[in-house]
């Protein structure tokens, strides 16, 4: 049985692992053809794809619905800024702590969290996801309140620009976000293939069932809290590392727009995470290319990205709700 | 103790708004089972269109009626359009799972608010603008002192009042209330005893849309007028909502008053930066320890 286990899961790594790389050199061929300002738009997307990972993980698998992710986000950056800027630690360093750091938090959200449902838990990430920023004024001399604390990507290693020549510094956040944004997609990969994300569907589609065979599911509901968090975490240091960490990075508006991004592409699926990331980035920058010629006010065309992902959203969730990707990757399980 | 009274006035004015927006969101859950987090956009929208005809010269009365209007005509709208559609497509097989069929209509009430924002931000710019008051928002002065209550918390504090009462007498009294209480207790019952349960539920829409407009323009003359201005009354009348009951009418309108004075106490003594940790603080309280808040039923939904 043991032997039969261990070499299921050596399958689905390897498939998570292919997945992987194939998913690396589609950034790499796109990334070296981009001119600097769509490197640095795919760099956001890259960000922004862990982040939707944790909504897909939490909302789309487990059944979860959360509008704190941006919450858990600001832990990530406000962790990493503080050991980048009062301890000096690099951001290879850094940015696994504040990962460590927003799974604890995830940790204390699932406690409080795992026993609240539906509307009750939405209602009660919201709130969270408003109150966490104001922390950043309550704690002023650690937090630096509405100013936030600057940090960026800083310039590549010595032995980096040796090998590949030297970056512009929008290739750079690529070249930094692609490994965290590989590693996310290797995890989330491996949890939906394997027992653990069987488990969590379980959890999502019928509770009493899932309890009756056998999952325990309050532990279960925590552990897909801390694992999304830990996500969320590492997007929301990626995301501060674009310049700042601060209470204005983090509004409650980001959490909706990873929930759009995870709606719009397929809730369910990480192919769907990435689509409906990619949808939400560059929406703006479409609108803009196909309405350029109509002389639009600043006031209509600050507001028309907005207006159309939710549009967007509105249709989805009536038309057809498995989004974009659907459901095609966890068919076997409705047949 | 010139605070103290100062905050118990504030919070009695502004605790009946959040009763308001409460009962807003308690008929809409009871009528149609759906947390509509879309309710303070409709509000703010209808607001909008209320400062838009007093700037153009109408009476602030005429403009009250059509913003009362038009929020419950919007409620109608979004139910009809939106989520009805919605709940006749249960048999999907997205929609197979229980916890998949409660978040759906969350998300697309958040996709409605999304677009309320947007049209707004586009039809009326960005920028803050006031909303004038009818009555004057100038402390009475008892005795040489001037008190922290002015003419326009006492006609707030009349109208929400009068409202709770009239909402009260509907549902108790009149047959259309009591059919939305059966579609709200049952709705395949109520189906199958002859009630027309699409009817009911686009009232209660319809209901909770005027009330919310009601909020709206009762709380904007206080703080300023932005598609953002309302989110947090949003939240502030959930909390309110989770503290009295999701399910019962009165609940919410206990809940808006104890938690107008929870913020109204914070914000005078503490600082207002405070009053989301403060939300954050009694939600989670009453969640932990009566998570089916101070007068919901027995066997209310699982939380």
């Amino acid at each position: 049985m043991r032997a039969v286990s261990k070499a299921k899961n050596r399958s689905i790594a390897r498939k998570s692992l292919r997945r992987t790389i194939f998913f690396v050199i589609l950034i790499l061929l796109a990334g070296s053809t981009f001119e600097p300002y769509n490197q640095a738009q795919l760099a956001l997307v890259l960000i922004l794809f862990i982040g939707v990972l944790s909504v897909t993980l939490l909302t789309g698998i487990s059944g979860q619905l959360s509008l704190g992710q941006g919450a858990l986000m600001a832990v990530g950056g406000y962790c990493m800024a503080l050991l980048m800027t009062n301890q000096g630690y690099s951001l290879w360093m850094a940015i696994p702590l504040a990962m460590v750091g927003s799974a604890l938090a995830g940790l204390l959200l699932g406690i409080s969290a795992a026993r609240l449902s539906g509307p009750y838990l939405a209602g009660t990430t919201l709130v969270i996801a408003l109150a966490i920023p104001t922390l950043a004024n309550r704690f002023m001399s650690v937090l630096k309140g509405d100013e936030g604390l600057p940090v960026d990507v800083g310039y590549p290693p010595v032995w980096f620009t040796n090998l590949f020549g030297e970056p512009s510094y929008e290739e750079w956040q690529l070249y930094v976000a692609l490994p965290f944004a590989a590693i996310a997609l290797f995890f989330a990969s491996n949890i939906l293939l394997s027992r653990t994300g069987r488990m969590w569907r379980a959890i999502r589609d019928h509770e009493t069932a899932a309890s009756l065979s056998g999952v325990n599911f309050s532990r279960q509901k925590i552990f897909v809290f801390v694992v999304s968090a830990t996500f969320a975490g590492l997007s929301g240091a990626l995301y501060g590392l674009r310049g700042l960490v601060g209470p204005s990075v983090y509004p409650v508006s980001l959490s909706l727009l990873l929930l759009t991004a995870a709606v719009l592409g397929g809730i369910r699926s990480i192919f769907g995470a990435f689509i409906g990331t990619v949808i939400v980035v560059f929406l703006p920058d479409w609108i803009d290319a196909i309405l350029h010629s109509f002389e639009l006010s600043e006031q209509v065309s600050n507001f028309l990205p907005a207006l159309v992902s939710s549009l967007l959203l509105i249709l989805t969730v009536v038309i057809n709700p498995a989004g974009v990707a659907g459901t095609h990757l966890h068919k076997h399980k409705h047949k | 103790m010139d605070t103290f009274l100062a905050a118990l006035f504030s919070g009695t004015s502004r605790g009946a708004i959040y009763a308001l927006v409460a009962l807003g969101l308690v008929i809409v859950w009871r009528g149609a089972g759906i947390l509509n987090y879309a309710q303070m956009g409709q509000a703010m929208f209808s607001t909008y269109i209320a400062s838009t005809m007093i700037t153009n010269g109408n009476s602030y009365w005429l403009a009250f009626v059509v913003a009362i209007v038009v929020g419950a005509v919007m409620g109608v709208l979004l139910d009809i359009l939106v989520m009805r559609p919605l709940s006749n497509k249960k048999k999907t097989e997205l929609l197979s799972s229980e916890s998949m069929r409660a978040a759906i209509p969350v998300i697309a009430s958040l996709g409605i608010l999304g677009v309320l924002q947007a049209l707004a931000g586009i039809i009326w710019a960005a920028e803050e603008r006031g909303f004038p008051a009818p009555y004057a928002q100038e402390g009475f002065t008892v005795a040489g002192n001037v008190m922290p209550f002015t003419s326009f918390d006492v006609f707030v504090i009349t109208v929400v009042l009068t409202t709770l009462a009239l909402t009260t007498l509907f549902f108790k009294k009149t047959g259309v209330g009591l059919a939305m209480r059966a579609t709200a207790l049952n709705s395949e019952v109520a189906r199958l005893s002859g009630i027309r349960t699409n009817f009911t539920r686009s009232l209660s829409w319809a209901f909770s849309g005027a009330a919310s407009s009601l909020a709206g323009l009762l709380i904007t003359p206080t703080s300023n007028l932005s598609p953002n201005t309302l989110d947090l009354v949003l939240i502030i009348g959930f909390t309110a909502a989770v503290v009295g009951g999701l399910d019962s009418p009165a609940g919410a309108v206990i809940g808006g008053f104890l938690v107008g004075m929870v913020i109204s106490f914070v914000s005078f003594y503490g600082s207002p930066e405070d009053v989301f940790l403060a939300i954050l603080a009694v939600l989670l309280l009453v969640l932990i320890i009566r998570p089916r808040g101070i007068l919901g039923a027995k066997d209310a939904r699982r939380v």
